[in-house]
């Protein structure tokens, strides 16, 4: 393949996918500059290693993969190791949140406001690893070995990093809930 | 109640991203059909799921720069010009370089084994419109409009365009009069819901939504009826029913006699 020809078939590709990637970026870093640089630097480093990549699969999963490598490195160079929460004290929050007796008022509720704000809000009190994972799987789409290779971790991290993700957004979207202390209607 | 040692955690995420084979989603269904702790976390669970992937949708304001895919070019294009001008013949690369280059293969290969087709998302519908019935047995379920009227119902929900034609039940003959309904959710598709006032504490709810009730977990029973299957499920005191009508997937969910709700389902479904 000629060098202008790898080229397009690089463009026809990867281009597709670049607002994805620096959406993913942007919401890692919350800088548009940093974020433009990490998609670019993720561009190069697929450019160069194109020759590896195998056609008929998830080039999506292959350009994440990348871009999760690069961020990670700068994750660990800004706030050394990934943060974590005390698993106990999840689970006691994510069961009282839980067996609450208006819990399906709450999720009604939830339904009826426009909870995208609160819900981005909580996605950025995550612990990076989990938001991670919960952004792979539930906004990429990809699965859980794909979200594994992006983020270095065997596939049972991944699960256990989404199954406490999402247990934590549970439990700060059911406290946004209460707080609004509004009930929902009843048919009459 | 089982002890939560026992509560199968790992499956309901399986569940909700589709990763469940027949034999793991048969043991699956056991359990939630003994366990209301883990239905209730699994309902919540998909909610999240849900509410994640609607709340990260991209914005028309975002900050994405116009010229994103032109520095990504140019940046590309530098890149072959030092290719170009670093050229060498393939004699001279060290072997080192070569052994990066096959592990690094080796790992595309890896990852091009484990890259299988993703199963789609397992439904649960019938828990979530057995939980929908609850709340408005409740009185805690919201509705758009609350009406009496089937027509008023049926000009609301076309206004919302869910990309259907929507038919508003009338059970007025068999003393369920519709006290409103507007757009709902079931399984992450948009529904059309109606909701009904029986005599006494009956109560009778009923949604239509794009969707396939042969994706649907196997039910406690298969009735048919003027040539239409019916899966009937139960969730303690409520009965579920579910039919096929073209691309639209009906549920009717009801209180009381399981096989009253049962015949209210004969007596609306209708042969696409």
């Amino acid at each position: 393949m000629s060098l202008t020809d790898r080229r397009a078939a690089f463009e026809r590709l990867a281009m597709p996918h670049a607002r994805t990637l620096y959406r993913a970026a942007f919401r890692s870093t919350g800088r548009a500059e940093d974020a433009h640089d990490i998609v670019q630097e993720t561009f190069l480093r697929a450019y160069r290693t194109f020759d590896n990549f195998q056609p008929g699969t998830n080039e999506k999963a292959w350009l994440f993969t990348i871009l999760y490598s690069i961020m990670s490195n700068r994750w660990r160079a800004d706030r050394g190791a990934p943060d974590e929460v005390a698993v106990d004290d999840l689970d006691r929050r994510f069961a009282e949140a839980l067996d609450a007796p208006d819990v399906n008022a709450e999720q009604a509720l939830l339904r009826r406001v426009d909870a995208a704000p609160e819900v981005r809000r909580a996605l950025e009190a995550l612990p990076e690893s989990y938001r991670s994972a919960i952004l792979l799987v539930d906004v990429e789409d990809l699965t859980y070995e794909e979200a594994s290779a992006a983020l270095d971790c065997p596939v049972g991290t991944v699960r256990s990093r989404l199954a406490r993700g999402r247990r934590l957004l549970f439990t700060a979207l059911s406290d946004y809930a209460r707080s609004l202390r509004l009930l929902p209607s009843e048919p009459s | 109640m089982n002890a939560p040692e026992q509560h199968p955690v790992e499956a309901l995420h399986d569940a909700i991203d589709g990763r469940l084979d027949e034999a793991g989603q048969a043991r699956l269904d056991a359990h939630l059909a003994v366990c209301d702790a883990c239905r209730r976390e699994l309902m919540v669970l998909q909610r999240v799921k849900a509410q994640v992937a609607a709340a990260m949708q991209p914005e028309e304001d975002d900050e994405m720069p116009a010229d994103l895919e032109a520095r990504l070019r140019r940046s590309l294009d530098a890149e072959d010009q030092r290719q170009t001008a670093t050229a060498r013949p393939v004699a001279s690369r060290s072997p080192w370089r070569w052994a990066g280059w096959a592990a690094a293969a080796a790992a595309m290969l890896a990852l091009t084994i484990v890259w299988s087709e993703r199963r789609p998302p397992v439904v649960v519908a019938p828990l979530e419109v057995a939980a929908d019935f609850r709340q408005y047995a409740a009185g805690t379920l919201p509705v758009d409009l609350v009406t009496t009227e089937v027509a008023a119902l049926e000009r609301q929900l076309f206004s919302a365009d869910l990309g259907f034609d929507v038919r508003v039940f009338d059970f007025g003959m068999m003393d369920f009069q519709l006290s409103g309904g507007g757009v709902h959710q079931v399984s992450g598709q948009r529904s059309a819901l109606f909701a009904y006032r029986g005599p006494d504490t009956l109560r009778l709810l009923c949604q239509m939504y794009e969707g396939q009730v042969a994706a649907l977990p196997p039910p406690a029973e298969r009735r048919t009826n003027d040539g239409i299957e019916f899966l009937v499920y139960r969730d303690g005191d409520v009965t579920v029913v579910f039919w096929q009508e073209g691309e639209i997937a009906c549920a009717l969910a009801a209180n009381g006699d399981p096989e009253a709700a049962v015949r209210l389902a004969f007596a609306k479904a209708v042969k696409v």
